[in-house]
């Protein structure tokens, strides 16, 4: 491999994790955006997300069903806990949100340990062939996938946000619930769907990367906290800016463990999160 | 002028934008030590922008604010107070958390004599214990003064609006100001309690201390004011003492447009 | 009943103190967990200082943890200081790190700031796995002596739980000080209304810093006692899960209260050793009993034992 290829190489791994951190950075804006608070169980999305689909494809089902089936259970519980968990406690101080969600990801943790045990899995490639060659730089398949469907959900959300009545009137409900209840929508209404967008999009996340990694239990705790930096570097409340932190995120972790240091690449991402939150903590791409 | 020891406060054309809408342009008056000014004008005049500004919670954009001659613009509100200015909020804003007390909120106010550190209330325990209790005694003063005897246990949201106002007054006298800044302390009184404050306010000035109040109820103005200044969208429209403001053309119109809008808005 | 509610607080100095003589407390495990209790119980208290009395949300504290246990850990491993001066050096590098970083972190809020201090928590659990030369890396740090004060060693588990527990009582002591004096009304202040308590003469950076360097020295007072109880010490143990875990245990014992969190802490060490009979069910079960304690009890354990006495008081 030459110089080049190298380069090539590390851009292909910095897209598929930026694609991932992307995905997630979005779920949390999303659910941040409705419910005032950022969610510390939405890695546990992502292992369902991951796991469940590796436990239907294994159970016969083809690809594709399974792969909308584990989103659909992830949406499922998460709609349930806003219901349940959520809606009682909104309103409370920062600290007691965090907590709670803390207190979510440990049971859902602890649900991921009874079915799945404290094995690691990991899924066949969504479809078989052999990896292309870009300039001597290697392409798994399994990478456009990843890619194509998270540039294709990335779609969907903005078509959601932008164009359908329901996703206006949750963007107009985050920007001013008062207001929003005045003209009829409701603020409630509006964070059951967030939860519900927020955790299909992180199990869709661990359904991609599913081929691509060994995932158990434990395994969201990382892309969840890749997942908050994207999304402060971001600005927080972005989507648009979450997103393309998420990709920056991949391609500087990608090229600092390539060309510079894998042992200090998280020391150099997370720094640039402190740097990003004193100096510009409306986020990076933010006009002021 | 700012040279003259007459005056403990003299702001000198100051100008405030926000998002480029002029909140206050080139506004410039004193106030004379001993005094109590009220800043009056319709509402979004700029009068609470105008004390934030003299305060520190929202610097000016340029302009000077001269406190006994020592230019303040720009300096942070912890710095300004502890030069002797002190002021309350047109909204009450009072400390709750932990289930501070009415008589913990007045000895916020001492906090400048108290200057606590870390050091001293783990290791100095008697002297700051000292300190503590020559405060307190100040304190239950203070709210026997305004008012509020006997009240230094309750929570404050326990207190009346009213009552919480005088307390907000307890805690800014507790600081010891040279001057007093005060953001509509009549609003939301009965008539009862507007006449007891009225005499409070008198009572406040002749022990020396000099008070700038934005005020609504003019009949409060009317009746405390040795001067006054008029500001209308971000200008200063009049100066002058009471007789002089009440027979201002232009004062009486500014006035009653806006009063005549806010009944219709009241309708 | 006057008598009981002045003294109250002799009950546990008496438990703590008898506990190696009764219930089997000599044995290493059962002193062990008290141990455990006593150093989370210094995490969760300094943490409530911050969070509880301030109104500065932390998710970065184990950081400090971190860096007591490794300042104690490498110094006395590695160069063979003495483990009293390894812990006051510990002690010094905490403060100075809180110091510097104070102002700048400590002005931004809410998630900002949660995020902030994160961050700082990976950065340095990530310098402690990168610089694997000096610290032993992902593997851990191993081979760090027991204690010794006065040329005494403390070999034995029962003086070590002693010299922790003094500790633990003397810590508790000054952080009560520190929130009962002007001082912690100042921080209540800061915490109701940062600009209105500004108003008051109070630069609210500088006494929000201070308090994050007492709150660091005290966690890493934690860290280098853990560090030599343990002998062996990894990154994991002070990673952002670890800051987590601090913080539940101060909601779950009830915020702002100095004895909310030392019951959250004893509650949250001795629970797995209830649960841990469930295996893969712990997990789950701890996260269940958190959310309803969290749901039914808003002000915690602390809240719902200081309502049943009220109770009981007014029945008396």
């Amino acid at each position: 491999m030459n110089d080049v290829s190298h380069i090539i190489q590390f851009l292909f791994s910095g897209i598929t994790t930026g694609s991932i951190y992307a995905l997630i950075a979005v779920s949390l804006v999303i659910v941040y955006k409705a419910s005032q608070l950022i969610c510390f169980a939405q890695g546990e999305f992502f292992v369902f997300g991951a796991l469940s689909m590796i436990t239907l494809t294994s159970k016969g089902l083809p690809m594709p069903i399974a792969f909308f089936a584990a989103v659909f259970i992830s949406v499922c519980i998460g709609s349930l806990i806003q219901q349940v968990l959520i809606k009682p406690i909104q309103g409370s101080s920062v600290g007691n949100l965090i907590v709670m969600t803390i207190a979510i990801s440990l049971a859902l943790r602890g649900l991921a340990l009874i079915i799945w045990g404290r094995e690691s899995y990991i899924l066949n490639p969504y479809t078989k062939g052999e990896p292309l060659f870009v300039f001597g730089a290697s392409l798994q398949i399994q990478v456009l996938w990843i890619v194509g469907i998270t540039i294709l959900v990335l779609l969907i959300i903005w078509y959601f946000f932008e164009k359908t009545s329901l996703g206006i009137a949750m963007r107009a409900c985050a920007e001013n619930p008062l207001g929003a209840s005045l003209m009829g929508i409701s603020v409630q209404k509006s964070a059951l769907f967030a939860w519900a967008w927020g955790a299909g999009i992180g199990a869709l996340a661990g359904a991609v990367v599913a081929p691509l990694l060994f995932i158990q239990y434990t395994s969201g705790v990382m892309p969840m906290i890749k997942g908050f930096i994207a999304m402060s570097i971001g600005g927080l409340g972005s989507i648009a800016g979450s997103v393309m932190a998420g990709f920056l995120l991949g391609l500087v972790e990608s090229y600092t463990i390539g060309l510079i240091s894998s042992k200090f690449s998280d020391t150099i991402v997370f720094a640039l999160l402190m740097l990003v939150l004193i100096f510009r903590p409306n986020g990076l791409f933010s006009k002021s | 002028m700012k040279g003259s020891n007459d005056y403990i406060l003299w702001v000198d054309n100051v100008i405030k934008t926000f998002e480029g809408i002029h909140a206050l342009e080139h506004v410039s008056f004193g106030v004379k030590k001993g005094h109590i000014k009220a800043l009056i004008g319709p509402n979004g005049a700029g009068k609470t922008t105008m004390l934030n500004a003299i305060s520190g919670l929202l610097p000016p954009d340029s302009g000077s604010v001269y406190l006994n001659n020592q230019q303040i613009a720009g300096l942070t509100p912890d710095r300004i107070a502890l030069l002797g200015l002190s002021r309350t909020f047109q909204l009450v804003r009072l400390f709750t958390i932990n289930n501070a007390t009415v008589l913990d909120n007045v000895l916020l106010g001492a906090h400048k004599h108290l200057n606590p550190s870390i050091f001293e209330a783990m290791f100095y325990r008697g002297r700051m214990k000292r300190k503590e209790n020559e405060a307190k005694e100040r304190a239950l003063n203070l709210l026997k003064f305004v008012g509020l005897e006997g009240a230094e246990d309750a929570l404050p949201g326990t207190l009346s609006f009213g009552n919480q106002r005088l307390l907000e007054l307890a805690r800014s006298l507790m600081t010891e100001p040279k001057l007093l800044l005060l953001d509509e302390p009549a609003s939301g009184l009965n008539d009862a309690e507007v006449e007891s404050f009225i005499k409070l306010l008198l009572a406040i000035r002749d022990k020396g201390i000099t008070i700038l109040i934005v005020e609504h109820n003019m009949k409060v103005v009317m009746k405390i004011a040795d001067d006054i200044i008029v500001l209308d969208f971000g200008k200063k429209l009049a100066e002058g003492t009471p007789e002089e403001i009440s027979k201002n053309q232009q004062v009486v119109e500014a006035y009653l447009g806006t009063q005549k809008n806010s009944c219709k808005v009241e309708k | 009943m006057k008598i009981l509610s002045r003294f109250w607080w002799i009950l546990p100095i008496i438990f703590i103190a008898i506990y190696p003589f009764t219930l089997g407390g000599n044995s290493p495990y059962k002193s062990g967990v008290l141990i455990f209790v006593g150093i989370y119980i210094i995490l969760a208290v300094s943490l409530d200082l911050l969070i509880g009395y301030c109104g500065q949300i932390s998710i970065g504290h184990a950081a400090f943890f971190a860096v007591g246990a490794y300042t104690s850990g490498i110094l006395t491993a590695k160069y063979g200081v003495h483990p009293m001066f390894a812990m006051l050096i510990g002690m010094l590098i905490s403060t100075a790190l809180a110091w510097a970083t104070g102002r700048p972190v400590l002005a931004l809020k809410e998630y900002y700031l949660a995020m902030a201090t994160l961050a700082f928590n990976e950065i340095v659990i990530t310098l402690i796995i990168g610089l694997e030369g000096f610290t032993g890396g992902a593997s851990g740090l191993g081979d760090i002596p027991p204690f010794k004060i006065f040329g005494f060693s403390l070999v034995n588990h029962i003086h070590y739980y002693y010299f922790v527990w003094i500790i633990v009582f003397f810590i508790i002591a000054g952080s009560l000080a520190v929130v009962k004096s002007s001082f912690g009304r100042t921080l209540i202040a800061i915490h109701s209304d940062e600009p209105a308590a500004r108003h008051f003469g109070i630069d609210s950076p500088r006494y929000k810093t201070r308090l994050f360097m007492l709150s660091s020295a005290f966690a890493s007072i934690a860290g280098s006692l853990y560090a030599h109880y343990m002998g062996f010490i990894a990154p994991d143990d002070f990673g952002v899960i670890s800051s987590v875990n601090i913080m539940v245990m101060l909601y779950l014992g009830g915020i702002g209260t100095i004895y909310g969190p030392i019951l959250g802490a004893t509650f949250m060490k001795i629970l797995p050793e209830i649960t841990y009979q469930f295996q893969d069910y712990e997990l789950l079960i701890n996260g269940i009993i958190l959310i309803i304690v969290l749901v039914f009890m808003p002000k915690g354990i602390y809240g719902i034992i200081l309502k049943a006495i009220n109770r009981v008081l007014r029945k008396v």
